[in-house]
C-alpha cells in the first residue's frame, strides 16, 4: 500500500499530505537534492520517473508553470501498478481545482481541502486493480452519465477564495469542494473567471436568498436526484448565453447560506446546489434522474466528486490531446503565428516544445562549439527544454533570451560543488595525527606530473612537509620527471623559507599500489603533513590498467583521489571521466577533476562542463600555465561567462 | 557697535518691534512642524520592507517564515527556489520609525513586510547571493535573516555543520562588504545582519551566545584558509588563462587574528544574534520580531 502521498511547492512548502504510515521527511528531502538539484539517480523513463532510497520507492510528477511536485511514497517491496495513473490524475486534479490560488503572489496558504477527491481516486483505482473485468464497465458508465460541464457552470465564482468576500464559504470544505470542481470542467475556464467577481456583486445585493434556500433545501429533498443530474452539454450551452443574471442570484444565495450553516449535513450540500439550477433547465435533467445509485444522498456525494474528478480528468486529457494535435486549421495557425511572434518580442508567450527546439538546436551548437561534448549538450538542452515547456517567457524577453537564462542556470548550478573543498582546512584536521593522502590519476600525458607538482608548490607555501611518492613506474623517464620537480621545488621553497618536500622512489617496475602504501607509511614515521601519489598514466579503455587502480585505492586509502583530464579533449572526456569515476571499485569514487591547459583553449572551456556532467564530480583546480603558481581554483561565473560568450 | 547700544543687534532682537514678533512668531509656528518632520522622514521613505532569509539547508529557513506568515510552521521540505510571503508585523511589536506615534495611530497598524526565503543548498546558494545585491532599478533587501540549527553546530573540532554555516556566512559577509565598498563614492547603505539561532526547542541546541562565539571563531578559521588557499580564475579576458587575477580583501579587512562581527559596522554591517524556534516549547519567534521592527 502506499505510505504517503504529497504536494508541495518548489519552494519546499507541502500544501497538501497524506501519510498512511510515517516516512519521515528525509526521503523526499533526497529526491528532491538527488533528482532535481544534482540531477542523477533516475530510473525509469522520462514520463515515469522513479527514484530509490532506503527501502523505499518515490515515484513523482511535476506541474512546472505552478512550481508543484507530487510525490508517492511507498515500499519497495511491493509494486503498486496504479502510482502512476495516481500521480497523473492527482496532478491534474489539483492543479485545476487549486490555479488561481497556487497564483496568488506572497503567499504560501492554499486552501486544499483535497482529501475526498484523493480518497475516492485511491478507492477507483484499488477497485480498478482489483477486478480488472468489471472495471472497464463502471468506468465507462461513469464517463458517460457525467458530459464535462455537469451543473458545473453556476458556482464558478465560489471557486477561488482568493475572490474577496469568498474567505467564509471556503472554510466549510465540502461546500467548497463541490463548487471548484463543478467548475472546472468546462471546457473554457479561463474565459468564465473574469466574470464571476460581478456575479458574486448581484448576488450579495439579492434578498430573500435565505428563506427560498430553505423551501428549496427542503424540495431538495425530495427531488434531489433529478435536479443533480440535469447536466451537461444543456447547461454549458447555457451559460454561454448571455442572459443569466438571475440564475447566479439563486446560486449564490445557496451558497452563503451554506456556509453560514455549521451544523449542516455535509451530504446534502449537492441537494441545494444542484436545486438551484431546476427551475432554469429541469427537462432533461428528469430522465437523467433515473439512476438508482444517485437517490441516496451519502451516494450523492461520492458520486459528484467522481463525477466532476472525471470531467476534470477527461477535460485534461482532452487538452493534453489537443496540445499534441498542435495545429487547428488554417486561419487559426496563421493568425497563431503572428500572434507568437508578437509574443516573441513581447513576452508573455507559453512555450511549447516547437517554439524551442530551434532556438536549442541553435543553443546545442553553441555549446558544441565551445567544446562542450555533445552527450553533455544534448542532454543539458534536454533539461533546458524539460525546465521551460509551459512556461510562460517574462515581458520583453525572447525564447532566445530566456532560454540562455534558462542555461546560464543549468551551467552553473552543475558547475557548483555542493560543498565546496577546502583543502588546507582538511589537512589542517588531520595535521599530527596521520598525513594527508592525494593520489593523482589520468591518461597519458595530460600533466599528472606538472599538475601534482603545482599541487606540492602551494602545500609547501603554506608551510607543509609534503613527501611525493614516484607511483608511476611504468614509463621511463617518470621518476627521474619528478626528481627534477623536487630538486626545483626544494630550491624554491628554501630560499622562500617555505616547507619541506621529499620523494620517494623505488625505482620501475614495481607494483604501484605497494610501493603507495609504503610512501604512506614511511610519510607516517616521518611525520610528513601531506603524501603526493604520482601515478602511471593509462588510457580509460585499457581494461588490465584500469583495473589495478582497484587495488591501489584499497592500499593506499587516498584522501582525495583526483583525475587530471585536458582542457582540449573534448568529446572523449565524458568516456574517460565515467571511466575513472568507476575504476575505485564499489564504494570509492574520484573527489574531483584538476582541468590542465586551460590557457591554451580560450573560451572553449567545454571539457569542464562535460566531465562534471557526466560524473557530477566537482573541478577542483585548473591548470592555467607553465609555472608551479599557475594552479587556480574554478571561479564559476567566469567559465559560465565564456561558455555563454558569443 | 555694543551690543548694549540702543542700535545693537541684541537690543533690537529683544525690542518689541513688528519684525522682531513677526519672525519670533515664525519660528515659533515653524519649530513643531520641523521637528515633526524629522522624526518620521524616515517612515514616510520607507518603502515596503523587504527582508532576505539565509542559511545552510536545513535550518528551518522555509519553515520560520511560514511560521512569520500565519503562526505555526508548515511541513517543508528542500527548498529549490526562492519564496517571498508577506507577514504584518504583529501588533504586539512597534516599527522603530514609529515609537513616538500614538498606539492608536492607523498608519501602524498593518505594515505588511516581505520576508523572501532562499535555498539553502550548496549549488543553489548563488540565488541568495544575488538577491543580497541586486541589479540596480531593484532595491536592495531592508535587512538579512541568517537562519543557523543551533542543534547542528556543535564545538567538536571539525563540526560539519558549524563549518557550512560559517562557510556561508562568510561569503555573505564579504559580499555586502564588497558592496559597500564599491559603494562607497556614492551612497553606501548600511544593512543590518540578525544571526537567528533556530530550533532551541531541540534538548541539544545551544544558546545564542555560544553560538555566535562558535560562528565567529569558525569564520576567523574560514577567512585564514581562504586567505592561504588557492586564488580563483580571473575573471573577463579570452579565457581562464593566468594573468588577472584579483586581489581582493579578506573579511574584516585582514586575514589573521581573531574574526569579531563587531569590525564589520566599519563596512555599515550590523550583526545581531538572536535565538528562537518555531515548534515546541522555546523562545519562538518573538524576538526575532522585535529585530525585525527595530529595523522599519
Ligand atoms: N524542532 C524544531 N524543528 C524545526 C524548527 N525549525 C525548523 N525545523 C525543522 O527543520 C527541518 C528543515 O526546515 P526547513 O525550513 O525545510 O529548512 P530550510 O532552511 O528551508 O532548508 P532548505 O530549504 O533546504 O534551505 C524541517 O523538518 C523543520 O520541521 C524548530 O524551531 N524546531
Ligand atoms: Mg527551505
Amino acid at each position: 500500500m502506499l505510505d504517503s502521498f504529497e504536494v508541495l511547492t518548489t519552494s519546499g512548502v507541502v500544501l497538501w499530505s497524506r501519510t498512511y504510515v510515517p516516512v519521515g521527511a528525509s526521503a523526499i528531502n533526497a529526491l528532491i537534492q538527488d533528482i532535481f538539484i544534482e540531477e542523477r539517480g533516475t530510473v525509469g523513463d522520462a514520463a515515469r520517473p522513479t527514484y530509490k532510497r532506503d527501502g523505499y520507492t518515490l515515484k513523482w510528477r511535476t506541474a512546472k508553470d505552478l512550481g508543484l511536485i507530487f510525490v508517492a511514497v511507498y515500499q519497495s517491496l511491493l509494486s503498486i501498478s496504479w502510482i502512476d495513473k495516481l500521480l497523473d490524475n492527482v496532478r491534474a486534479l489539483f492543479t485545476e481545482l487549486y490555479r488561481d490560488q497556487l497564483k496568488v503572489p506572497r503567499t504560501t496558504r492554499v486552501e486544499c481541502p483535497f482529501d475526498p477527491y484523493f480518497d475516492r481516486q485511491i478507492k477507483e483505482l484499488e477497485q480498478e486493480a482489483n477486478n480488472a473485468t468489471t472495471r472497464s464497465f463502471t468506468d465507462s458508465s461513469a464517463a458517460e452519465i457525467t458530459p464535462p460541464g455537469s451543473e458545473a457552470n453556476e458556482l464558478s465564482a465560489e471557486e477561488h477564495p482568493a475572490v474577496s468576500g469568498l474567505r467564509k464559504a471556503a472554510k466549510k470544505p465540502m461546500y467548497q469542494d463541490s463548487t471548484s470542481t463543478d467548475v472546472t470542467p468546462i471546457a473554457t475556464p479561463d474565459a468564465s473567471r473574469p466574470n464571476s467577481p460581478a456575479h458574486l456583486l448581484k448576488a450579495k445585493a439579492g434578498p430573500g436568498g435565505r428563506v427560498s434556500r430553505r423551501s428549496r433545501k427542503a424540495a431538495a429533498v425530495v427531488t434531489s436526484s433529478p435536479a443533480a443530474a440535469s447536466s451537461g452539454d444543456e447547461s454549458s450551452a447555457n451559460r454561454r448565453a448571455a442572459p443569466k443574471g438571475g440564475k447566479k442570484k439563486m446560486r449564490k444565495w445557496d451558497a452563503e447560506g451554506l456556509a453560514d450553516e455549521d451544523d449542516g449535513v455535509n451530504l446534502d450540500y449537492s441537494a441545494p446546489a444542484a436545486e438551484g439550477e431546476r427551475p432554469v433547465e429541469s427537462l432533461e435533467g428528469v430522465d437523467q434522474g433515473s439512476w438508482g445509485t444517485r437517490t441516496a444522498t451519502g451516494e450523492f456525494t461520492l458520486k459528484d466528486i467522481g463525477d466532476e474528478m472525471d470531467a476534470i480528468l477527461q477535460s485534461a486529457n482532452a487538452k493534453d490531446a489537443k496540445a499534441a494535435d498542435g495545429s487547428s486549421g488554417l486561419v487559426g495557425s496563421s493568425l497563431g503565428a503572428i500572434g507568437g511572434l508578437f509574443r516573441n518580442v513581447v513576452g508573455g508567450k507559453k512555450l511549447t516544445r516547437e517554439d524551442l527546439n530551434k532556438s536549442l538546436k541553435g543553443m546545442e551548437e553553441h555549446l558544441l562549439k565551445k567544446n562542450v561534448a555533445r552527450e553533455a549538450a544534448v542532454r543539458l538542452c534536454d533539461s533546458v527544454e524539460q525546465d521551460l515547456i509551459g512556461m510562460k517567457t517574462g515581458s520583453f524577453t525572447s525564447v532566445e533570451a530566456t532560454i540562455r537564462g534558462a542555461m546560464e542556470r543549468a551551467l552553473r548550478q552543475i558547475l557548483t560543488p555542493t560543498s565546496p573543498l577546502d583543502l588546507l582546512r582538511e589537512i589542517q584536521a588531520v595535521q599530527g595525527k596521520r598525513p594527508y593522502v592525494i593520489s593523482i590519476v589520468g591518461v597519458n600525458g595530460v600533466g599528472k606530473s606538472t599538475n601534482l607538482s603545482k599541487i606540492c608548490y602551494f602545500l609547501l607555501q603554506n608551510k607543509y612537509r609534503v613527501l611525493i611518492a614516484a607511483g608511476d613506474t611504468f614509463r621511463s623517464g617518470a621518476v627521474e620527471q619528478l626528481r627534477v620537480h623536487t630538486r626545483n621545488l626544494r630550491e624554491l621553497t628554501a630560499r622562500q623559507n617555505a616547507g619541506e618536500v621529499d620523494l620517494y622512489e623505488r625505482g620501475y617496475g614495481k607494483d604501484a599500489a605497494t610501493i603507495a602504501r609504503d610512501a604512506v607509511t614511511y610519510a607516517a614515521q616521518q611525520g610528513f603533513d601531506v603524501v603526493l601519489i604520482d601515478t602511471a598514466g593509462r588510457r580509460h579503455n585499457d581494461q588490465r590498467l584500469m583495473s589495478s587502480l582497484e587495488k591501489f585505492a584499497k592500499m593506499a586509502q587516498p584522501d582525495k583521489i583526483l583525475m587530471v583530464g585536458e582542457a582540449l579533449v573534448g568529446s572523449d572526456a565524458v568516456q574517460q571521466a565515467r571511466n575513472f569515476d568507476a575504476a575505485f571499485g564499489a564504494g570509492r569514487r574520484l573527489d574531483g577533476f584538476i582541468v590542465s591547459k586551460c590557457d591554451t583553449v580560450g573560451d572553449m572551456v567545454g571539457t569542464l562542463v562535460s566531465m562534471v556532467h557526466a560524473t557530477g564530480i566537482p573541478v577542483l583546480f585548473l591548470g592555467t600555465g607553465q609555472h608551479y603558481s599557475d594552479l587556480r581554483t574554478l571561479r564559476v561565473e567566469s567559465v559560465v561567462e565564456l561558455l555563454m560568450r558569443t | 557697535m555694543a551690543w548694549h547700544s540702543p542700535d545693537g543687534w541684541l537690543t533690537q532682537g529683544l525690542a518689541p518691534h513688528v519684525s522682531t514678533i513677526t519672525i519670533t512668531f515664525i519660528i515659533t509656528l515653524a519649530l513643531p512642524i520641523f521637528v515633526h518632520w524629522y522624526l518620521y522622514r524616515s517612515r514616510a521613505a520607507t518603502v515596503t520592507p523587504k527582508f532576505l532569509v539565509l542559511g545552510p539547508s536545513g535550518a528551518g529557513k522555509t519553515a520560520l517564515i511560514t511560521t512569520l506568515e500565519r503562526g505555526a510552521p508548515t511541513a517543508t521540505h528542500t527548498s529549490l527556489t526562492p519564496l517571498t510571503i508577506a507577514a504584518p508585523l504583529p501588533a504586539t511589536h512597534t516599527p522603530s520609525s514609529a515609537r513616538y506615534r500614538s498606539t492608536n495611530d492607523a498608519a501602524l497598524r498593518l505594515v505588511p513586510i516581505l520576508f523572501t526565503d532562499t535555498p539553502g543548498h550548496g549549488k543553489l546558494r548563488h540565488l541568495a547571493l544575488g538577491l543580497i545585491t541586486p541589479a540596480p532599478p531593484t532595491p536592495p533587501p531592508t535587512g538579512l535573516i541568517f537562519v543557523v540549527d543551533a542543534a547542528a553546530l556543535s564545538s567538536e573540532a571539525d563540526n560539519a555543520g558549524l563549518r557550512d554555516a560559517a562557510e556561508y556566512l562568510h561569503d555573505v559577509l564579504l559580499a555586502l562588504q564588497r558592496a559597500y565598498e564599491r559603494a562607497k563614492s556614492s551612497v553606501a547603505r548600511e544593512i543590518p545582519l540578525v544571526v537567528v539561532a533556530g530550533k532551541l526547542d531541540l534538548f541539544t541546541a545551544l544558546p545564542a551566545g555560544v553560538v555566535r562565539s562558535l560562528l565567529e571563531a569558525e569564520i576567523g578559521r574560514v577567512r585564514e584558509t581562504k586567505a592561504r588557499g588557492i586564488v580563483g580564475v580571473g575573471k573577463g579576458g579570452d579565457g581562464l588563462g593566468g594573468e588577472e587575477v584579483v586581489e581582493e580583501g579578506a573579511l574584516g579587512g585582514r586575514a589573521e587574528g581573531k574574526f569579531e562581527f563587531g569590525v564589520m559596522e566599519e563596512w555599515g554591517i550590523k550583526v545581531s544574534v538572536v535565538g528562537g524556534n518555531v515548534r515546541g516549547e522555546g523562545p519562538g519567534v518573538t524576538g526575532l520580531w522585535d529585530w525585525v521592527a527595530g529595523q522599519i
